[in-house]
């Protein structure tokens, strides 16, 4: 925020010596700080991550805020409570800086849309006022106890989008170009590319997740936007972060200036990424400003500055019954949601991760980022579609058929923001229970088909083992296994490993033992 | 009407006479063994057990020494064990014993290690090889002028986590060997003698090394009885191993058929008495101080046997491995004994 400063001093000086130049390179610094995280957000077999990229989100007020009122909580972590303090007061001080010079998701639109030939432009004064109907949409959702906003704040968003698509589809990739180097015979270098990267950039295994074309197509479509209407359409009419921040910053003392040099020649207005310069004195929307500086740098009569003056509200106006019908719609999704029976009772629901919250206030909190899921080591935490009701869309639940929970393993605690899943210590994890094995009776090889098994009984991590041998007196048939409901933990690693196609014949129903 | 469960399909009886002798032979064995007097608690099992080991060992210990001395020179034992601390000594006492490294490993050779690096536990609880004994081992086969020793498994659990907090990942590297993952290309489908199996995959560096060197760990085991020397080439194969457990103890002998090692490093200077094989508690664990090498794969698991009371007709697959002409379960006259 210093360079702002420094910024607006040298405005009023020579035509590019604007800070704006820098701004590039600052977006490039956080998008590659908030890949660096995104990467380091894995454990690579070590009790702790060293990297997680819950930093990002837990500098986001809006689903901070959103999560907190719809929980009646405030985020107990001081670390996040820094993080918030430190944007809200740079926003309210100076406006948007956040989304023209750190938000990644900013960053990529500015990226993607610079493939479009020409700058911003006004826009359609008509979709601006969107993103605050949505905001007040959350907020009120939020009041009445549902936490929306983490479907579409970008930065759930974008990490939720790499974690389930862009990722994998990554890991894909590599491995299918090493493939084929393998292929083409030279096995050596493929093994040296391999075993160099195995682990590191290349995860051991292919992340795989239900809904990823879901999820990728929805971040391939807002990029898109940037194209086939406009830059940042995004960022200008539908993103509700910006539109927190922007009323946060509406009495920022950053000021736009024009002086009488200007021809109105609308340079400013056509290359303005917000869609907030208009060339006439006092037409600034301070709102839509991301504060690029741009408009400086272009006006050819050099008549364009920022400052500080006393802070002055400009005028916005969404429209007292728009505003009604978005506060309403929210209140009203709430209470159509609660009244749809709960998930556990229709179907059973699935298993939540350790550690997590009971399902209401998980629901609450859970900020949908997928910051577990990428964390996960087996990859058996999946983005929910229905199992949790429509509320539980892309939280998450663990698989075990896809992978178990490892029983020494927290790291899906460490990296969620709002600690819908607590951070447990490694003596609490051998004994947090989430579900329990049930043998399918008429699937399991030993009972079903008189054959010998007991995989389950090998798998199974705790000590004593939850699952035993029970051996007939005479032993005419194989032994069986059998669950011992007060040492199951639920780590569904018996179901994982059962080697019956299709349905595993031992499963993990959520929800503690009967003698939990 | 009967549903198809499985994608391979097995021939012969699944549950054969073998089979089901074996379990009447187990249940026997371990009433003797870990099964306790209505009224004994744990201290009077784990007394029971030692006074088994102890008997055992004495038994073992008299003939031995009295052949060794006679047979010294004449024919080269394969078999050595070593009892004493620390498990780096022991471990080289006992691959001394068999006419040192040299005697497998030649300059220049691809080695390939292949531990017991199956479960995400710390090395005291005995779920995975020692690492000091796996470093040892990869030392020996440097000093013996290998090119390359390769330290690889592949775990049950996660890998990483396996790797890790087993020590052997830190350990191996630090003495000279290549630590690495496996990678899912590398695994490739080979034909089996088709005791159990016909086909599996198993992975290309096993199969390609100029030496294996197998080194498992000593572990009572639900489906198999104990896990020594052989059951650990099920971490050398791929697929759904869980599979295997339909004809355990034929694919154990399968694989053994396919992987000839140069040498068996087994890993008894703590065995894990119950709960195998993943173990978890320090009260399933013995400690033996006791690393046995061998260059017959049978009779390294026959002699781990006894270390758990057991005969190595108690193992099913040890003695169908004799059936399949593997190797020798009859131990007079090859063990060379020694202690630090």
């Amino acid at each position: 925020m210093r360079e702002e400063r420094t910024g607006t001093r040298a405005s009023g000086g020579a035509k590019g010596s604007s800070l704006s130049r820098f701004r590039p390179y600052c977006q490039l610094f956080f998008l590659l700080l908030f890949l660096y995280l995104f990467l380091g957000t894995a454990g690579g077999g070590a009790d702790e991550t060293a990297r997680s990229v819950k930093v990002f989100l837990d500098l986001d007020p809006l689903l901070q805020g959103t999560a907190a009122l719809a929980a009646r909580s405030l985020p107990s972590d001081p670390s996040v409570l820094a993080a918030l303090g430190v944007v809200v007061a740079v926003t309210v001080l100076l406006g948007r800086v956040f989304c023209g010079w750190v938000c990644p998701f900013g960053t990529l639109h500015d990226a993607v849309g610079s493939l479009r030939k020409g700058g911003g432009g006004r826009g359609r004064p008509s979709l601006f006022r969107v993103k605050y109907l949505i905001l007040v949409f959350f907020v009120f959702a939020a009041l009445f106890g549902l936490q929306t906003a983490s479907f579409l704040d970008p930065l759930s968003l974008l990490t939720r989008s790499l974690t389930l698509a862009v990722w994998p589809a990554f890991v894909f990739g590599a491995e299918r170009s090493l493939d084929l180097i393998h292929a083409a015979s030279l096995e050596g270098t493929a093994d040296l590319v391999g075993r160099a990267l195995r682990g590191s950039i290349l995860p051991l295994r292919q992340p795989l997740f239900s809904q990823a074309l879901a999820v990728g197509l929805l971040l391939f479509l807002l990029l898109a936007l940037n194209v086939v209407l406009e830059r940042r359409f995004w960022c200008r009419y539908l993103c509700p972060l910006g539109a927190l921040l922007g009323l946060l910053g509406r009495w920022s003392v950053a000021r736009r200036d024009v002086a009488k040099g200007c021809d109105e020649c609308r340079r400013c207005e056509r290359g303005c990424p917000g869609g907030a310069a208009v060339g006439r004195e006092g037409a600034w929307k301070g709102e839509e400003c991301v504060l690029c500086l741009g408009c400086d740098d272009l006006c050819p009569k050099n008549a364009v500055s920022f400052g500080f003056s006393r802070p002055r509200s400009p005028a916005l106006d969404l429209g007292r019954r728009r505003v009604l019908t978005s506060a309403l719609a929210g209140a009203a999704a709430a209470a159509l949601v609660r009244v749809e029976t709960p998930a556990a009772s229709v179907g059973g629901g699935a298993l939540r991760p350790p550690g997590s919250l009971p399902e209401g206030a998980f629901l609450k909190t859970c900020l949908r980022c997928g910051a577990c899921m990428k964390v996960c080591p087996t990859g058996g935490l999946q983005p929910a579609f229905l199992e949790k009701g429509v509320e539980g869309l892309w939280t998450p639940i663990l698989v075990p058929r896809v992978g178990h929970c490892e029983y020494h393993c927290t790291l899906c605690g460490q990296v969620c923001s709002t600690g819908a899943i607590r951070r447990l210590s490694r003596g609490e994890k051998a004994s947090f229970t989430i579900g329990l094995a049930v043998i399918d009776t008429n699937r399991c090889l030993p009972y079903a088909h008189d054959l010998p098994c007991l995989v389950c009984e090998e798998v199974c991590p705790t000590s004593p083992k939850a699952v035993t041998l029970v051996r007939e007196t005479g032993g005419r048939r194989p032994p069986r296994p059998r669950v011992e409901s007060s040492r199951c933990v639920g780590c569904g690693i018996c179901e994982a490993k059962c080697p019956v196609e299709g349905r595993a014949a031992v499963n993990v129903l959520p929800g503690p033992g009967p003698a939990a | 009407m009967k549903e198809k469960i499985f994608t391979k399909k097995i021939e012969g009886p699944l549950w054969g006479r073998e089979i089901e002798r074996f379990f009447q032979r187990r249940g026997e064995a371990e009433k003797n063994l870990f099964t306790v007097p209505a009224a004994g608690g744990r201290e009077m099992e784990r007394r029971e057990f030692i006074r088994t080991l102890l008997m055992l060992s004495a038994a073992a210990f008299l003939p031995w020494n009295g052949l060794i001395g006679a047979a010294e020179g004449a024919t080269a034992a394969d078999l050595a064990v070593c009892r004493g601390a620390p498990p780096e000594k022991a471990t080289r006492a006992a691959v001394e014993a068999l006419g040192g490294m040299r005697r497998f490993v030649g300059p220049g050779d691809v080695v390939v290690v292949k531990p017991n690096i199956g479960w995400d536990r710390a090395p005291e609880f005995g779920a995975n090889t020692h690492p000091r004994v796996v470093a040892e081992v990869v030392r020996l086969c440097r000093e013996a002028g290998a090119k390359r020793v390769r330290v690889m498994d592949n775990p049950v659990a996660d890998p990483q986590r396996c790797y890790r907090h087993s020590g052997i990942a830190e350990a191996a590297a630090r003495a000279g060997g290549e630590v690495v993952f496996m990678e899912e290309r590398r695994f490739r489908e080979v034909r089996l003698s088709g005791l159990g199996l016909r086909s599996w995959p198993v992975y290309r560096d096993v199969l390609e090394a100029d030496k294996v060197i197998n080194l498992p760990v000593a572990k009572t085991h639900g489906s198999s009885v104990l896990t020594l020397g052989m059951k650990n080439w099920m971490g050398a194969a791929g697929g759904w191993r869980g599979r295997m457990h339909l004809r355990l103890h034929e694919s154990i002998v399968d694989l053994a058929l396919l992987i000839r090692p140069a040498l068996v490093v087994l890993d008894a200077t703590r065995i894990m008495v119950a709960n195998g094989p993943q173990g978890g508690a320090l009260g399933d664990v013995r400690r033996l101080d006791t690393v046995v090498a061998g260059t017959d794969q049978v009779a390294v698991d026959a002699f781990a046997a006894a270390l758990f009371g057991l005969r190595p007709q108690d193992v099913p697959y040890i003695a169908l491995a004799q059936q399949a002409g593997l190797g020798r379960m009859e131990l007079k006259g090859r063990v060379r004994h020694l202690s630090l």
